[in-house]
């Protein structure tokens, strides 16, 4: 393994593209990481993957407000999420209360939470924005460490314990040198560094790195039943990621404004069209309003919808689409492009 | 024989610390959370006893679970060398050495340092301990220390205090701007 301060020293880049027109809001990536890397007590609040519903709060609670970088990627001071009111804290019940109730015949016995919740990673599910019926909007935004060109949590950190690989760009926390100081935690813009109280050590997504030596896909990805993820290396041509992010330009960075160069792509959502009063559908009326989106994947965001519409219009007069194929994933398989030889056999 | 001494701390220069982001973020972070400490020190039978204290409203002696809490913490840095500078934590071929007490753990811990950013920490040998104790607004913390050739040989510390209501850890810490010689 090789290991570099930066990502400038010429490594190989691996990288995730996310259909976001695909995703159903299934937290079935969340929990297959989280069943996979996080069930120590220390990490009981945190999620390496996530899925929030935009516009909204997210997790952890106004992560887009509260990360080291600033609208024009300078640094500022970021915040520490608070394991209640951002975080949310792990819910536990009151289980053995039910049992007992249950064997004195109870029932109806209440099965609750010990404490009152006040956030958690899905607390606004839903919610959305906009005027029912006409603009209502909200879509599933799935969220994981960027795996940063230049990551801002490697450098906040001052005991260097922070490595990028060389061979494939994963951003990795060396918890022998972490001295759990959480500079990390401050400085990610996207708030995907978090840190262990019971072990006193930051952790984060490592991008399934013990699947992906073995050519395996990262368990979000695998486990997604609506097959909106795509994974391989951001230069190889042949592979799902090089043809969305750099041929078809639908593929984005998730606020590029800050400067990091992440590494996990977003096809948006191109969304149905508005209602009028008369609840006609109207053509040229974007549910999700275009200044959301643009806050989220820049200004690119306008063209890589209308690359999107137009080959789905394409597709719908019965001609060929190399785009809508690939988006389709008729072919599960290529939606994964890891080195051949230890490339896995379904 | 004793020595007493009251001493002035100063805030850390934030620029020391190592990465682009601790410099920018907390380049205002100029006052110390701690602006004076008071030393005793004696050595006697081989043992050093050094005791310090110093204000801190409120204690924070464990984490609880919280991502967000630090705990109150102190050190004392030792050279090796005569060239090694206390600010910048020793430099390569200066190093220093240390013992860290934190209001978490039960023992102290030995640290070894050639420069910020490089501080490797270890288990302090059994015979060197921490007692400490917080009263109306006041840690007071004595490492009794034996068998440390480097403080035998130069007699000098400085010092340096974490507040971790102020979220003060790392770089982010009051300190004694030059080494303090004990009698």
């Amino acid at each position: 393994m090789t290991t570099t301060r930066t990502a400038d020293a010429g490594g190989r880049q691996l990288a995730m593209v996310l259909d976001l027109n695909k995703c159903l809001g299934c937290h079935t990536c969340t929990i297959a990481c989280k069943k996979l890397w996080n069930r120590d007590a220390g990490a009981a609040y945190a999620y390496w993957n996530n899925v929030e519903t935009q516009p909204g709060q997210g997790y952890p609670r106004r992560w887009q407000e509260t990360g080291g970088r600033t609208a024009t990627g300078a640094v500022k001071r970021g915040e520490i999420p608070d394991l209640d009111a951002d975080y949310g804290r792990a819910w536990t019940f009151n289980h053995e209360q039910v049992r007992a109730q249950v064997g004195a015949g109870a029932h109806k016995p209440w099965l609750r939470p010990d404490a009152p919740p006040t956030w958690g990673p899905n607390w606004d599910e839903d919610h959305g924005a906009g005027e029912h019926p006409g603009t209502n909007h909200y879509f599933y935004l799935p969220r994981l460490c960027n795996h940063c060109t230049h990551p801002a949590c490697l450098d906040a950190c001052p005991r260097r314990a922070i490595t990028k690989r060389g061979e494939d760009g994963i951003v990795l926390v060396d918890q022998d040198r972490c001295h759990g100081y959480r500079f990390c935690v401050e400085a990610c813009p996207y708030k995907k560094v978090f840190f262990d109280p019971e072990r006193g050590v930051a952790n984060k997504c490592i991008f399934c790195l013990p699947r992906i030596e073995e050519g395996v896909a990262p368990a979000c990805a695998r486990q997604c039943p609506g097959r909106l993820r795509f994974v391989g290396y951001l230069d190889d041509p042949e592979g799902p990621i090089w043809k969305l992010v750099e041929k078809w330009k639908v593929a984005l960075p998730l606020h590029p404004e800050y400067g990091l160069g992440p590494n996990v792509f977003y096809v948006p959502p191109v969304g149905p069209v508005a209602f009028d009063r008369a609840g006609r559908l109207v053509d040229d009326a974007p549910r999700i309003p275009g200044a959301l989106l643009e806050s989220l994947f820049g200004s690119r965001v306008h063209e890589a919808l209308r690359i999107v519409r137009d080959e789905r219009a394409r597709r719908r007069r019965g001609e060929a689409s190399e785009l809508m194929d690939l988006l389709i994933a008729y072919d599960w398989n290529a939606s994964f492009r890891l080195p051949a030889g230890t490339r896995e056999v379904l | 024989m004793a020595t007493r001494r009251r001493l002035v701390l100063s805030a850390a220069p934030p620029a020391l610390s190592p990465g682009g982001y601790v410099a920018r973020a907390y380049a205002d972070h100029v006052t110390p959370a701690t602006a004076q400490a008071d030393l005793a020190s004696s050595f006697e039978g081989g043992a050093w006893s050094i005791a310090l204290s110093w204000r801190a409203a409120r204690a924070v002696r464990a984490l609880d679970g919280d991502p967000a809490r630090f705990v109150d913490a102190a050190a004392l840095l030792v050279p090796t060398t005569e060239g090694a500078q206390a600010m910048t934590m020793g430099a390569p071929g200066d190093p220093v050495e240390g013992v860290l007490w934190r209001a978490d753990a039960e023992r102290p811990l030995r640290i070894a340092a050639e420069g910020w950013g490089t501080v490797e920490r270890q288990p302090a040998p059994p015979q060197w301990t921490a007692t400490a104790r917080w009263k109306d607004g006041f840690w007071y913390v004595t490492f009794r220390l034996v068998g440390w050739p480097a403080l035998d040989r130069f007699r000098r510390v400085a010092v340096a205090v974490w507040q971790g209501a102020a979220r003060e850890r790392a770089g982010l810490k009051s300190v004694t701007a030059q080494w303090i010689r004990l009698s």
